[in-house]
């Protein structure tokens, strides 16, 4: 019965702050309401017992890429009249919002035809450290190495995209 | 019930791909890209939690690792597009039309 009240508040808080990422017109404020949903996220992966994916989500994404995407906002100094004139975007919004409300819709008839579970706490033996480090080192390691060489070209290409600059002065 | 993780993902799905479309600040629409990658994560763990497996948790952790590149480079390319053109407007950005 708690674990209801939560979910319900966890999905209106995320969807608020999504919400809120695509209405605001300055990205501060859009980044700081995606910080919300991300948390209210990583809230949502406690309630479906993935304890490793709960950590991990508060610790990478509403850490580590949040806190450089702040960076970046707070080092380009983003003044007003640096921001695209985006009146009309509320007429975008509801002109997307109309397209994409049948592919909603064929969607969740498509989920509510899964023959579902109720959502119960698991406790022992399931989305901890150890069972997911067994099937991401057992079952999984080939993409497990691909995933690190991915990092890697994404590191040297940061270097290249960063040292190009310097060069061209 | 899962179903019910699974509707709120299709929700932030769809919002991510309205950010995306109707917005022109390039933050707000990488910002938007992962909020779609958080979407996905999150039928992930749904349908993990449904089947009793935990694939679906790595699978997890690698769309986290991919979203972590991204972020890096894309970031990159938006600090190097603003010291060219100074504005994060993406109608600015036509650089390509030769």
């Amino acid at each position: 019965m708690f674990a209801d009240w939560l979910f319900t508040g966890f999905s209106i808080l995320s969807v608020l702050g999504a919400i809120g990422l695509v209405i605001f017109r300055h990205p501060m404020n859009g980044a700081m309401s995606l910080v919300i949903t991300l948390i209210s996220l990583a809230g949502l992966y406690a309630l479906l017992s993935a304890k490793l994916i709960f950590v991990i989500q508060l610790i990478v994404y509403a850490g580590a890429i949040m806190s450089l995407i702040l960076f970046i906002i707070m080092f380009l100094n983003v003044q007003n009249d640096d921001l695209p004139n985006e009146k009309d975007r509320f007429l975008y919004l509801i002109g997307g919002g109309v397209v994409l409300a049948p592919v909603f819709f064929f969607l969740k008839k498509i989920v509510q035809s899964i023959p579902g579970t109720e959502a119960t706490i698991v406790g022992n033996g399931f989305g901890g450290v150890k069972e997911v480090g067994l099937v991401l080192f057992k079952d999984w390691l080939l993409p497990f190495e691909i995933v690190s060489i991915l990092l890697l070209v994404a590191l040297i290409g940061a270097v290249v995209i960063a040292g190009k600059r310097r060069m061209s002065k | 019930m899962i179903q019910d993780y699974l509707i709120l993902s299709i929700i932030l799905f769809c919002i991510g791909i309205l950010g995306v479309v109707s917005r022109r600040n390039v933050l707000i629409i990488f910002m938007s890209i992962e909020l779609m990658l958080n979407a996905a994560n999150l039928a992930f763990i749904a349908f993990s939690r449904l089947h009793l497996s935990m694939d679906g948790h790595v699978l997890a952790m690698m769309v986290m690792a991919v979203a972590a590149a991204e972020a890096a480079l894309a970031l990159a390319v938006v600090i190097l597009l603003h010291k060219h053109k100074g504005k994060l407007d993406s109608n600015v950005f036509s650089l390509l039309k030769g």
